[in-house]
């Protein structure tokens, strides 16, 4: 069972950095339970590194404008063509699914999401704002609390 | 009573942006504006740092042309320094640059700009993307892309580290020296690019030039706009992505400036519009006369076409070929057709593979001496190349030790800005009659800005609103009576 944490985002651009640095965290605690990857890729080019793994967790920053910022969503990687895509990460990452089942390439199953509303996204080397900062160690608790308790098979 | 109709995020666009269009009260278009919101603080965050650590940092700013905005950094930091590369290093960069187009137009023409024109513009929305074109093209195709994708990507890592965070460009040349293996490598996937490029064009000419419908659509007079035209070009005026001079054509066709990198902010001024977060960028020499076009108006146009059109040809044998081709079917030089931004992409395509090819089997790229050592003083610089998108220009200022005391970029859809704006208008003018609005209407009007590839702002990681996208119909009093959605 080959499991893939992926952090989205840019840590140059206030809390978009976030989904990469629970990654960097989770990298350090959790490095024994799954490949741990950050990127600041979208689109299809994220479709190489799904590739041989049996089950991803997506961490990333999400801007609904209808929570209050530091608010934990967790969304299955199936109910993303169902739910609003809040992201043009994920707006991508149903598509990216269909495509991979369709050329029959090696995908996860299993695939996880843990978005953070954030509050700013847009200004380059702001760093993360409080309420997001906040919640980061929240964040990064549930993330390892779901690979460790990640049923197998 | 007037309507506002919003399309509220843009899809399949890194980044967000939205289109307000305001009708009257018959029901016809008032006035339409794309808004981009823009991403804020770079100025001060370069202040004070090491100005050759710009095209790292430049290059993560934006996941989508991490390369262009380090090549054009890199440039930037050899003017700052005054020193020239090396050969070697100029060719090396100059390989990873054609590598760099290879992957983004091909990834364009697939990916984003395809599902129109291959699914069609007014298909069902849920068939417009990738897979709704490997159902016409063939799964197969999908695997070519996908494999020649991943040996592209593999060779700028190879030559310059993670594609993302490369560490190739420093001042004076490129960080390391390419081996013979790494040489036969570099061939190999040359080879695959150039059949891979020509097996795209003729996928385009058997799918959007043999159908009618599509060719009219292209040449239709509201995606027309007789604007001036930006590209850099080499000595001989051939297009040329990484350097040379920047050439700008009239509405006519004829050359009006030719200028050196350095003199870039000289000959282009920017317009600020209480509406926009973007500053317009016009002729200085021509003057603002508003979002139109014609020979008075100082709005140009930047990316593929308007690269084709500010040069006298392309400088490899196959992508010229297919160069007189699209002028010829196309009624000459320049054509003023938004949408033959998708051809002219592809010929661009088919040049950058070729050019490719050139440089892998050139022995110069094997050669050690890949940098000049830098020895006089750092002050301030301009670096510019032909981003996929159009041209970028970083500008760095530095004090005695080459810390950052002023720093300026000018993105492709900043030089764009004005005519994409003119576009939106003018299409949503054109197909928005009598109030009836249904998403292949709304389609259209994408296509009109998605041609251009325009870039927000350079945010890969700008997350919009909840729905991809909105449109919502406001009455004059500026109340929401009605609202459409569109699910991603």
């Amino acid at each position: 069972m080959r499991t893939l944490v992926l952090g989205l985002g840019n840590d140059l651009i206030a809390d978009d950095g976030l989904g990469l640095l629970a990654a960097r965290e989770l990298a350090v605690t959790h490095g024994h339970l799954a490949d741990v990857v950050e990127t600041g890729l979208a689109g299809l080019a994220l479709l190489d590194l799904f590739l041989d793994y049996d089950r991803a967790l997506v961490i990333d920053a999400i801007q609904t404008g209808t929570h209050p910022p530091g608010t934990i969503l967790a969304i299955r990687g199936d109910e993303l063509s169902a739910v609003v895509a809040p992201s043009p990460h994920y707006a991508g990452l149903p598509e990216l699914f269909a495509l991979a089942q369709a050329m029959g390439l090696a995908f996860p199953r299993d695939v996880r999401i843990l978005a953070m509303e954030v509050e700013d996204a847009a200004t380059i080397g702001a760093g993360l704002t409080p309420a997001v900062a906040a919640a980061l160690p929240t964040l990064v608790a549930r993330a390892g609390a779901m690979l460790e308790n990640w049923p197998g098979e | 009573m007037s309507q506002k109709i919003t399309i509220d995020p843009i899809t399949r666009l890194e980044g967000h942006g939205k289109v307000d269009i305001f009708l009257d009260d018959a029901g016809n278009v008032e006035r339409a504006y794309l808004q981009i919101p823009e991403l804020r603080g770079f100025e001060k965050f370069a202040e004070g740092r090491p100005v050759e650590d710009m095209p790292q940092i430049t290059s993560r700013i934006c996941g989508v042309c991490p390369t262009a905005h380090h090549m054009a950094a890199s440039k930037a930091v050899d003017a700052v320094f005054h020193v020239e590369p090396s050969v070697p290093g100029r060719k090396i960069r100059d390989l990873v640059y054609s590598i760099f187009f290879v992957e983004d137009h091909a990834l364009h023409f697939y990916y984003l700009g395809g599902p129109d024109f291959i699914v069609g513009p007014t298909a069902p929305k849920a068939e417009r993307n990738i897979l709704g074109v490997l159902g016409k093209v063939g799964l197969e195709i999908g695997k070519e892309v996908i494999g020649l994708r991943r040996q592209l990507r593999e060779l700028i890592a190879l030559a310059g580290g993670k594609v993302i965070h490369p560490v190739l460009g420093l001042p004076g040349g490129v960080a390391k020296a390419l081996t013979k293996e790494d040489q036969a490598k570099f061939i190999a996937a040359a080879d695959h690019a150039v059949e891979f490029a020509e097996f795209t064009l003729k996928i385009f000419h058997d799918i959007v030039l043999k159908n009618p419908d599509y060719v009219a659509w292209i040449t239709n007079d509201i995606n027309t706009h007789a604007t001036y035209y930006m590209g850099q070009v080499d000595a001989k005026n051939r297009v040329n992505f990484y350097d040379g001079q920047i050439r700008v054509v009239a509405p006519d066709g004829k050359e009006f400036l030719k200028f050196p990198a350095a003199d870039f902010h000289q000959h282009v001024a920017e317009q600020v519009e209480p509406w926009s977060y973007i500053k317009f960028c016009y002729l200085r020499a021509v003057g603002w006369k508003g979002f139109t076009d014609g020979a008075d108006s100082g709005v140009y146009c930047v990316a593929p076409l308007a690269r084709l059109n500010a040069a006298d040809g392309m400088a490899t044998p196959k992508a010229q070929a297919a160069y007189e081709e699209m002028y010829a079917l196309l009624g000459g030089k320049p054509v003023h057709h938004t949408l033959a931004n998708h051809w002219a992409r592809l010929i661009e395509l088919l040049y950058a593979a070729e050019r490719m090819q050139e440089l892998a089997n050139d022995p110069d790229i094997i050669d050690p001496n890949v940098r000049t050592l830098p020895t006089a003083t750092p002050t301030e610089g301009v670096g510019i190349v032909e981003a996929p998108r159009g041209t970028l220009v970083h500008y760095y200022a530095t004090d005695a030790d080459g810390l950052v005391t002023r720093a300026n970029l000018i993105v492709a859809t900043q030089n764009n800005a004005a005519r994409i704006a003119m576009s939106v208008d003018k299409t949503a003018r054109g197909v928005i009659k009598n109030g009836k609005v249904d998403d292949g209407i709304l389609n259209m009007v994408e296509m009109a800005f998605r041609a251009y590839d325009p870039c927000h702002g350079c945010a890969t990681h700008a997350l919009p609103g909840q729905m991809p996208l909105r449109l919502a119909i406001y009455n004059a009093a500026g109340v929401q009576i009605d609202e459409i959605r569109r699910d991603g």
